[in-house]
């Protein structure tokens, strides 16, 4: 269903419901998998799925429809997950290195994590990259999106980008060439 | 691991997983928390508050730029004389007697001292020589 028909029926009380549901169904594994990406471990993804599809019911009536509904989805999902890190650091004092030991050590022991050596380290080597960079690596090389819509979704300059996922590589490449 | 290592020769996989069935599950557990989240529909100034808040930083600039604009021109209408008649006697005379050359008919029609004395001071003459003075024109001979 396209996202326009979704609008109108959310438009309407009586139909409000189903066209709720239709969205949750067409754009839940997009919004968890990069949720997912972010946080690594699943219950802390699935909470923040869940926060960022209410937060979607409550101002779905506000969207402008000048911009695309995926990128405003993506926008909400990226502040839940950057509110979530932060707070993840301020709750138990730790310093930007401590919360990426944390989850690299999630990723050692996770269950519902599977993948070869060199596919660990490159998650491990993301882990490294501060939040927004990480971000930004996730949403072009994971997702395919293009630089204007990341700029749509982070409000950074497509310039910007660029140099930030460049680096991302760079950086990535060099920490698994280290062994 | 190799040192010429490119990223773009990694094939890109998703290592991460979700429990059995978890993409069936979740819209029926978000429907169930919108239900206790109730939804409160957008009031009538909610769409229009927006682009009103992207608008008001340039609104307030013209507002500031238009209320200069014409207070400089109120100021440049306003004819000398009228600004003039705001400042009070006294200053003028302290004005002009610090800063312009004066002669004694320069004070001959300033009457709204309150001090008459003062008009003697600047002349720089006694109150008797001034009567004398006077005594000597007679008015009603003088032509105007």
């Amino acid at each position: 269903m396209e996202d326009k028909e979704i609008l109108e029926k959310f438009a309407n009380p009586d139909s409000r419901n189903l066209a709720f549901n239709q969205l949750i169904r067409k754009y839940q594994q997009k919004i968890y998998w990069h949720v997912r990406k972010m946080v690594i471990d699943h219950d802390d993804a699935d909470d923040l799925t869940q926060e960022v599809f209410i937060k979607v019911w409550k101002n779905l009536e506000n969207f402008r429809q000048d911009a695309q509904l995926y990128t405003w989805l993506y926008r909400i999902a990226t502040n839940e997950c950057l509110t979530f890190l932060s707070s993840k650091r301020k709750k138990f004092f730790l310093p930007i290195n401590d919360v990426a030991a944390e989850l690299t050590e999630k990723i050692d022991s996770s269950p519902n994590i599977d993948g070869d050596e060199i596919q660990l380290k490159l998650q491990k080597a993301l882990l490294r990259l501060p939040d927004k960079q990480r971000l930004v690596f996730n949403m072009k090389y994971y997702d395919e999106l293009k630089y204007e819509e990341i700029s749509e979704i982070l409000g950074t300059s497509v310039g910007a980008l660029k140099a930030s996922y460049h680096h991302a590589v760079k950086k990535i490449e060099e920490f698994i060439k280290q062994d | 691991m190799k040192n010429d290592f490119k990223l773009s020769d990694l094939p890109k996989r998703n290592i991460y997983e979700v429990p059995d069935k978890y993409f069936d599950r979740l819209p029926a557990q978000i429907m169930e928390r919108t239900a206790g989240a109730g939804y409160s529909p957008a009031p009538w100034y909610a769409a229009a508050w927006k682009p009103l808040k992207l608008a008001m930083a340039p609104l307030v600039l013209l507002l500031v730029a238009g209320i200069v604009y014409f207070s400089q021109l109120r100021q440049e209408k306003e004819e000398p004389g009228v600004v003039l008649a705001t400042v009070g006697d006294e200053a003028i005379m302290d004005y002009l007697s610090t800063y312009a050359v004066l002669e004694s008919s320069d004070f001959a029609d300033m009457t709204t001292l309150s001090n008459p004395e003062m008009t003697a001071e600047f002349l720089n003459v006694s109150s008797t020589a001034a009567e004398e003075e006077l005594e000597y024109y007679r008015l009603d001979t003088i032509d105007y």
